[in-house]
């Protein structure tokens, strides 16, 4: 196989389907490569969450925000259901401690334009049933939504497919191609591509294609363990997170000192249930390279942790595990755009638990650098010269 | 967290003989089984075992079952009853529930002897009450004394479709027809006779198009199958039956053996996706082992058996037995099991688990 594009996109997960979408419509060549199948990471083994609460104030939620815009619309656009529900969100908060960080967290989101509140227990036990008495109260935002991550990846992959994208499946590149300091293709196991412009898409194996070229990329893969239920009437309604979580997120050191095993293994409540009824019900958040395993200490603080905050699930059976690998970064923020000094190589990884809620803004964002050199929004956050490659 | 030398998942046959060689090597051995009893489907299988004498030929399969059971009492064999094992994990460590209440185990060894499920088959009609798997009418009248019905359909002329078809005949019930989607009979013809000397019309070439019923099975309509298996418009027939059974094949349980990392081939003879294994039942994870169906669907013989040269080999690993003892041990078993699997039936499957062995071993051998 000898094939020539415009632009090589290196992985077929909800972020390269994503850019290789927005790039046809941009009318260019686009081959799409992917090791695997669709949806066989991250993007097959997450939750469903399109959560705007979780991110910080600033350009993170300030991309979220603009993505959520893009997806009241997106299965329109698309002309494939992607499973999108808008039915809101909640953050728990447990510790009068937890309920400093957030009361800020929220008034800082509140002046970038989210829609959310800080409720009481009393207040947040109207909108879901099944919450612990030790609660403290919770936020609530009506801007969070979930969509069904697999339809998603796939609702990408057809409509790029349609636009005369080349999806090549259980392609997996083996090397790049350079001439001195320039990008000029990609060898594969099926055969050789040349693009002068090549996207690094590839999520929590992006640094592994980054060695190819030389680059030490700061991604590292995080494992999330989650445990599925049994099909249920609804009962978790939107997206429901703890206040640990953002905590963890954001503030790892305040848990460091910490010598809970949840803790440890940084379990964080995230919980929403499909449109069949099944709850998913996470995670946690390890560093283990790229061991796809599940553990039984690690489903089982996840449960433990589940039904402290959540007693009501107790009566329910789970019936499955799952866990993958995100794409993380130091400062909690995807690399995005060129890479200086080596010309026609192009990241697009990184963004750890956020690769729902940012796919369609990241692949709007890229098509616009590469066609036109900029883009709707300040993207110097998310440069990836920010970091010494 | 309990701990014990060798876990065996599963008490049925494979899981018992596998128990019994390794508490007789002098291992300390704990059985886990998801059903109230140990034996798996043995106490279903009321009819006589081909084979040889050492193969108790002769003996009726829950006759095989008590005696094994007894021979684990006597050596003293934990058995977890009431106890389904959800996930195995990374350091041998096995999940499961008790009381409702999740328990771990970790093991040196682990032999997983899950046997295998049913197969579905889908038509219009197959979720009223009266279609059932083949397997569980067996077992609502062998084990629960209750006859699932008065006139009955059985789809799949192999082993199981025939033996339950008598049996059920037995047992009270009409068995309205036979039908098989394969132009001939894919059982013994010694348990085809059986059922065709009782009168039972068998339709090769056939299969169900729907069946019918409101609230439960009123009756089924059957159609042949030309040559591309393609349905004949015309040739329907409607029967008057109650209770349709399925027995289209059995699929390996290995969903342990997936979770748990080994490495797996596809054999359609044996039933689907199976774990690659060595002479020894070991799989490409050198603490864990297989026996039974989930190594191949055979028969509860053969499952005993390779139950037998799991337990021998996983002994010898324990340093239970000195090579020498146990490879001669193990010789025993597969001459054995080299008798059991001649005829047409066995050579093929024999066939194929040489062919399975040869491209898993690698460096196992």
């Amino acid at each position: 196989m000898n094939k020539k594009a415009d632009v090589l996109v290196i992985g077929g997960g909800v972020i390269g389907t994503s850019i290789a979408y927005y790039l046809a419509k941009q009318k260019k060549k686009v081959i799409l490569v992917e090791r695997y199948d669709h949806a066989a990471g991250a993007s097959g083994s997450c939750d469903q969450m399109i959560i705007m609460q979780s991110k910080n104030p600033g350009v993170h939620l300030q991309y979220a925000l603009a993505s959520a815009e893009m997806y009241k619309t997106l299965s329109q656009e698309l002309d494939y259901d992607i499973g999108y529900h808008k039915e809101g969100g909640m953050i728990l908060i447990e510790t009068s401690e937890e309920m400093e960080v957030m009361e800020d967290f929220v008034a800082r989101q509140k002046e970038i334009g989210l829609q959310v509140e800080i409720l009481t227990r009393k207040e947040a036990a109207k909108h879901q049933r099944g919450l612990a008495e030790h609660l403290v109260g919770a936020t609530y935002s009506p801007q969070d939504a979930h969509i069904d991550p697999m339809k998603l990846n796939l609702g990408f992959a057809y409509a790029a497919k349609k636009l005369g994208v080349e999806i090549l499946l259980n392609t997996e590149v083996t090397g790049i191609i350079q001439q001195g300091n320039k990008v000029t293709g990609v060898e594969t196991n099926q055969g050789t591509i040349l693009a002068p412009l090549v996207i690094n898409a590839a999520g929590a194996w992006a640094p592994l294609i980054g060695q190819m070229v030389g680059l030490e990329l700061p991604i590292k893969p995080r494992r999330g363990q989650i445990a599925v239920s049994e099909p249920v009437a609804p009962y978790v309604k939107g997206d429901v997170l703890s206040a640990r979580y953002i905590v963890a997120k954001y503030n790892p050191d305040i848990l460091e000192k910490s010598d809970d095993r949840a803790v440890q293994l940084g379990v964080g409540l995230a919980l929403s249930q499909t449109e069949k009824g099944n709850i998913l019900i996470g995670a946690t958040r390890e560093f283990v390279g790229y061991d796809l395993g599940n553990t039984r200490e690690g489903i089982k603080e996840v449960l433990k942790n589940a039904t402290r905050l959540v007693p009501g699930l107790k009566k329910m059976n789970f019936i499955r595990v799952m866990s993958g690998v995100r794409p993380y970064t130091p400062d909690g923020l995807p690399l995005v755009g060129f890479v200086k000094g080596l010309e026609g190589f192009f990241m697009a990884a990184g963004h750890e638990g956020d690769g729902l809620a940012l796919a369609p803004v990241t692949g709007k964002m890229v098509a616009d650098i590469i066609e036109e050199g900029k883009t709707f929004m300040d993207v110097s956050a998310i440069d990836p010269n920010r970091f010494n490659l | 967290m309990k701990k014990t030398q060798t876990a065996i998942i599963g008490a049925g046959p494979a899981g018992l003989a596998a128990a019994i060689e390794v508490a007789k090597a002098g291992g300390k051995v704990t059985l886990i089984d998801e059903n109230g009893r140990p034996g798996g489907q043995l106490f279903k299988q009321i009819h006589k075992f081909f084979g040889s004498r050492e193969h108790r030929a002769g003996t009726r399969g829950f006759n095989i079952g008590q005696q094994l059971l007894k021979e684990t009492e006597d050596l003293g064999v934990e058995v977890l009853l009431d106890s389904p094992v959800y996930g195995l994990f990374p350091d041998n460590i096995i999940s499961y529930l008790h009381q409702g209440k999740e328990q771990g185990l970790q093991a040196e060894k682990i032999i997983i002897a899950t046997g295998a499920t049913e197969n579905p088959l889908a038509f219009p009609g197959i979720t009223l009450p009266g279609v059932m798997g083949a397997g569980a009418a067996q077992t609502m009248i062998n084990v629960n004394r209750v006859l699932p019905g008065k006139k009955i359909l059985m789809i799949g002329s192999g082993n199981v479709g025939l033996i339950v078809s008598y049996q059920l005949m037995q047992a009270g019930a009409e068995v309205v027809a036979l039908i098989e989607g394969a132009p001939q009979i894919g059982g013994y013809g010694v348990h085809a006779a059986k059922i065709r000397r009782a009168g039972v019309p068998i339709y090769v070439s056939h299969t169900v198009k729907k069946v019918i019923g409101s609230n439960e099975v009123e009756g089924a309509e059957i159609v042949a199958l030309d040559n591309k298996w393609q349905m004949i418009p015309g040739t329907e027939q409607v029967l008057d039956v109650d209770t349709v059974c399925i027995a289209v094949g059995l699929t390996p349980l290995t969903e342990l053996a997936w979770m748990m990392g080994c490495e797996f081939t596809f054999v359609p003879t044996l039933g689907g996706h199976v774990p690659k294994h060595n002479r020894d039942m070991q799989t490409t994870l050198s603490d864990v082992y297989i026996a039974g169906d989930i190594s191949g669907v055979e028969e509860a013989s053969t499952a005993m058996e390779e139950g037998r040269l799991a337990g021998i080999a996983c002994s010898e690993s324990l340093g239970l037995y000195s090579p020498e003892k146990a490879a001669e041990l193990k010789r025993d078993v597969w001459n054995r099991m080299d008798t059991l699997r001649t005829g047409s039936f066995g050579e093929k499957r024999r066939d194929a688990k040489e062919s399975l062995i040869k491209q898993s071993i690698g460096g196992l051998a």
